[in-house]
């Protein structure tokens, strides 16, 4: 006799709120508020009960809960997408179907079960990016079928600027990213092994962190501006006060504080005897920092580092004000045309990024030699 | 030495070759979009060398750029000149001659910037009544909705606590039009905007048939709303009007005429529908333009 365990009995009541609620919203047009539906009334109720079925399995503990779990998962996504071809048929000209309350607490409770038995299975750091993989494809194919779908409307309707767009987004993020761990870390040195300059540096990266984003970008505009008109070819490298340039130094702006401060912690919590056997060996202080210090630091520094991606591709969002592109044009337009389905096409892809970039990072960390036993 | 005289010559070239193209841009907002491609398309037409950062950010953010030459031209609203060079007070803003006058001369003067030829459409605070009732008690203007309001018209406005409150919105033209709205005839949103007023008059929440508006709101067509003339100009005028920079239009100065004629064609009801295309169709801002610019002839397709 198969139950459900403690994880299984806990998302029930999320996955039986789901179909309780609307599944989906039918607007007359793109910004009319939406008319509730429910999944029995869009596909009847025999299959109703036979999706619900094959939402609930899942729950019941057993080898069989990661391919059921993905399969329903799936099956939630493809019958939106028939779901709302259904709901369009014989609607008026304008009228745009959205996945409602019901069915996004559904796909977040299948979507934590399918992610909380794949971490239970402990796989290796390559076949974690395999399953991410795979997801990615699944979910593509998937959304082949929301063709009738408000957002997939929305990315139809803008498909190269989207595309354009996340990469931009992607290198914003990650390249600020990058030049917030090249600076950072040796920042975070230096500010250790100088008492003196600790206060001023910390107190300065702060300060910074505490500057809104939107003022931050607003401070920039003259001093690089300056830059790109007067320094030869520094407009040629696309610096200026505004586009990529103000947003990326925001972005590395913002990165450094916890880099610093994580690299500072790292290497303050070596224990002394470490430090005194390294130097009982004979190493001189370069080679104990390289060879001992960050080694041991190591964990926590990439804890911040981690932290830093994450929060880089979210704020990435905000460059779009400033003219630097990113997920974040769509979010902006969406708002200002109060079209949420198009805010959401900017925000669901942010999401799922900052998602992948946690799981690709964390993958290359336990592959660091030294580190998976 | 060579390396250092090289850097500098590419520096002059490149400096050079961004001077060339005219660099297009517009605020984020719906109608950033819509005329920031009318703009963008009609250049291009006319064959001047254009690059595109349409829909670059908020009102200080395109200005500022603006006044830094990052960019070169953009669409501003004339009653925005107030806040430009902080005189709001001044009564010039009301009357629309004046106030694109006003907002030519001090901006050529303090940042040689061009204002060229605005549009009609003016997207001021407004109020709009339901059709239906706008035609049962014959309400065109401000001053019929005073006297049919004055007279116990059966009214109910959505509107947000800002515009209920601020001195420059409802109680100055309860003052000018002579009425007076009591608290059962008003959905008072707090922060609320003009999506949801008027998507409460289109549906008739809570009984509202009027709504608080920006004169060109997309949504106002599609919900049957009509904008109420402000008649007695009590808010600032606020037509959109390209303003470029006076270096780059010494270098075209064919954009003015270029321009010219499309902005006077875009009359209130048009650029409602223009918005209103992007905002409830859902149609690109690009592709609006570029159908817009073809039936009015002004690009041959």
């Amino acid at each position: 006799m198969r139950y459900p365990d403690r994880l299984g009995s806990v998302l029930a009541v999320p996955l039986t709120a789901a179909f309780l609620l609307p599944f989906a919203g039918l607007k007359p047009n793109r910004i009319a508020s939406a008319q509730a539906e429910w999944l029995h009334d869009m596909v009847g109720w025999p299959f109703a009960v036979a999706i619900a079925i094959i939402a609930a399995a899942p729950l019941l503990k057993g080898k069989a809960r990661l391919p059921l779990s993905a399969f329903a998962l799936a099956t939630w996504m493809v019958v939106m997408g028939y779901g709302a071809s259904g709901l369009l048929e014989g609607a008026a000209e304008y009228a745009r179907v959205s996945p409602g309350a019901g069915f996004w607490l559904g796909l977040v409770s299948l979507a934590l079960l399918l992610t909380d038995t794949l971490a239970r299975a402990n796989p290796r750091p390559l076949a974690r990016v395999g399953c991410l993989l795979a997801a990615f494809l699944i979910g593509i194919m998937t959304l082949r079928l929301w063709g009738d779908v408000s957002i997939m409307q929305e990315y139809v309707a803008r498909k190269s600027a989207f595309w354009a767009e996340a990469r931009r987004h992607v290198g914003l993020a990650t390249g600020s990213f990058a030049a917030a761990v090249a600076i950072g870390i040796p920042m975070g040195v230096l500010v250790q092994r100088v008492a003196k300059l600790r206060a001023p540096v910390m107190n300065t990266l702060t300060a910074i962190q505490t500057i809104p984003s939107i003022a931050l970008f607003g401070l920039l505009i003259l001093p690089l501006g300056w830059i790109g008109a007067n320094v030869p070819g520094a407009r040629n490298m696309g610096i200026g006060g505004i586009g990529m340039a103000p947003a990326f130094v925001a972005l590395f702006l913002y990165a450094l504080l916890p880099i610093v401060t994580n690299t500072v912690a790292g290497l303050h919590g070596i224990p002394a005897s470490v430090a005194e056997a390294a130097r009982g060996m004979g190493l001189n202080p370069r080679q104990r920092l390289l060879r001992v210090d960050i080694p041991l630091a190591l964990p926590v520094i990439l804890t911040g580092a981690r932290i830093v991606l994450v929060q880089n591709v979210g704020l990435a969002t905000v460059g779009a004000l400033i003219g630097a592109g990113g997920f974040g044009t769509f979010v902006f337009q969406g708002l200002g045309q109060t079209a949420s389905d198009l805010v959401l096409l900017g925000a669901l892809p942010t999401v799922a990024l900052a998602f992948a970039a946690q799981v690709i990072f964390d993958a290359i960390i336990d592959c660091l030699p030294g580190r998976r036993t | 030495m060579s390396i250092i005289k090289a850097a500098v010559l590419m520096g002059l070239l490149t400096t050079g070759m961004a001077s060339g193209q005219v660099v297009v841009s517009s605020k984020i907002d719906t109608e950033g979009g819509v005329l920031g491609n009318i703009i963008l398309q009609m250049l291009e037409a006319n064959d001047i060398p254009v690059e595109s950062r349409l829909q670059l950010g908020g009102t200080p953010v395109v200005r500022q750029a603006l006044i830094a030459g990052e960019i070169d031209v953009y669409p501003e609203y004339t009653g925005n000149a107030a806040f430009f060079f902080n005189r709001p007070d001044d009564p010039v803003w009301k009357d629309a001659e004046q106030a694109w006058q006003t907002a030519h001369d001090l901006d050529l003067e303090a940042n040689q910037l061009v204002w060229l030829t605005p549009a009609i459409a003016n997207n001021t605070w407004g109020i709009a009544l339901r059709d239906d009732i706008a035609d049962e008690a014959q309400v065109g203007t401000l001053s019929d909705f005073g006297k049919w309001v004055a007279d116990g018209g059966d009214v109910k406005l959505a509107a947000s606590s800002e515009f209920v409150n601020s001195a420059a919105a409802l109680p100055s033209f309860q003052s000018t039009y002579g009425f007076e709205l009591t608290a059962d005839q008003m959905v008072v949103l707090s922060g609320g905007d003009t999506a949801a007023t008027i998507q409460a008059a289109a549906t008739g929440t809570s009984g509202v048939n009027a709504a608080m508006i920006y004169g060109t709101d997309g949504a106002i067509p599609f919900a049957g709303l009509r904008v109420l003339m402000d008649d007695k100009q009590v808010q600032p005028v606020y037509q959109p009007a390209p303003v470029v920079r006076a270096e780059v239009l010494e270098e075209y100065p064919q954009i003015e005429e270029i321009l010219s004629p499309v902005f006077q064609a875009l009359t209130l009801d048009m650029l409602q529908s223009l918005n209103g295309r992007v905002q409830v169709e859902g149609v690109p801002a690009s592709d609006v333009a570029r159908a817009f610019l073809a039936d009015g002839g002004f690009v041959t397709k």
